[in-house]
């Protein structure tokens, strides 16, 4: 269970192997806001990578074509372009396509792309749902992820009242997060809420993986609710601490931690 | 890729927030009025009455029914699913109030 919190818990140290190879529950409105970095074309959300993703939703629209089967997913939140592969020989494959019918209710595991400006999923997985308590299931999970990916993170987060008994902590005790919010002794004096935030981003194992950091527009991007000044500003104090230092170009950043 | 036209989770206390609008409402069928409605139980434990039901008939214990407020206690049904029927109302009703509260940034 720990690893499909976007392979939050569990993570290894050291720096260039530290890929989310997790699974993120998610809704299609979740998925349209999802940023992308500007250097490689894959997607964020709360700070973590987007790899493995899960939806839920009713098939709506479905094409068979020779090579593959696409359909358009519609979770209540958003309708999304599935598309699955066939591979012809595979009977498993084909009878779960057969079950596939505009109406249906589905749970699709698959990844997150984009082609030509638009979001679509390349799914390998498509199954109806028999039981319907998954679609509350689902949508629960969607929001506990959420809530732990960004509190993990550091983002402002209203308080959530789950009253659940389950959700009281995240599973698993026993190692801590990987993303706790950075040790601030060393800085001395007092940083404020964006500097802290920025300093942050710097500190997450994709961005310490990164051979020449973080563009200040990503970073930006990462932590809504402050202007690109801002960031700038908190970017020139971390400089200023020796806690980033610019690589390949002024507008590059990297934590002296990595 | 559409986010333009969400349907929204809801209760029978939500319901007078969306009038007129497309919501999605799981209801425990009390009764099939002739083929084409029936009235059921909300997850809040109100009564709704749905209208222009394409097979009121062949009905699960659970509905989901997607479609149009009418008024405070009645949907006009664009589609319906059985949920079968054992569908767990207080996780939903959590859940439909989480989706409409601090939550709504994930739904609508």
């Amino acid at each position: 269970m720990q690893s499909s919190y976007g392979g939050v818990l569990g993570l290894s140290q050291k720096s260039g192997g530290t890929q989310n190879t997790g699974l993120l529950p998610l809704t299609v409105k979740q998925i349209s806001e999802a940023a992308q970095n500007s250097s490689d074309d894959t997607f964020y959300i709360d700070g973590i990578d987007v790899n493995n993703v899960t939806i839920l939703g009713m098939v709506h629209n479905k094409e068979e074509r020779s090579t593959d089967v696409s359909f358009l997913l519609d979770d209540g939140t958003g309708r999304v372009e599935v598309k699955r592969w066939i591979d012809g020989q595979d009977t498993f494959e084909n009878e779960q396509i057969a079950a596939l019918q505009d109406g249906v209710y589905v749970r699709v595991h698959g990844h997150l792309r984009s082609f030509q400006g638009k979001r679509n999923i390349v799914a390998f997985s498509v199954r109806p749902v028999t039981d319907f308590n998954e679609v509350t299931y689902h949508f629960l999970e969607c929001i506990f992820v959420h809530l732990h990916n960004s509190k993990a993170n550091g983002m402002a987060v209203k308080g959530p009242s789950i009253s659940s008994p389950n959700y009281g902590n995240p599973v698993g005790g026993g190692a801590p997060s990987q993303y706790v919010t950075p040790n601030m002794t060393g800085v001395g004096g007092s940083m404020d809420e964006c500097q802290k935030r920025v300093h942050s981003v710097f500190e997450e194992p994709s961005s310490l993986s990164s051979e020449v950091g973080l563009h200040i527009d990503d970073v930006a991007r990462r932590i809504p609710g402050f202007t690109k000044k801002q960031v700038k500003d908190a970017i020139e104090f971390l400089v200023n601490e020796g806690l980033i230092y610019s690589t390949i170009d002024d507008d590059h950043y990297k934590s002296t931690n990595g | 890729m559409d986010t333009s036209n969400p349907a929204p989770l809801v209760n029978a206390e939500l319901l007078k927030r969306y009038p007129g609008r497309r919501v999605r409402c799981v209801l425990k069928l009390v009764r099939a009025e002739g083929n084409s409605a029936f009235s059921g139980l909300t997850s809040d434990g109100m009564h709704v009455s749905v209208k222009q039901v394409p097979s009121a008939t062949s009905l699960s214990q659970y509905v989901e029914v997607i479609g149009v407020v009418d008024s405070d206690r009645s949907i006009r049904a664009e589609m319906c699913t059985n949920f079968g029927d054992n569908f767990d109302m207080s996780s939903f009703n959590q859940l439909v109030q989480m989706a409409n509260s601090e939550h709504q940034s994930l739904f609508i």
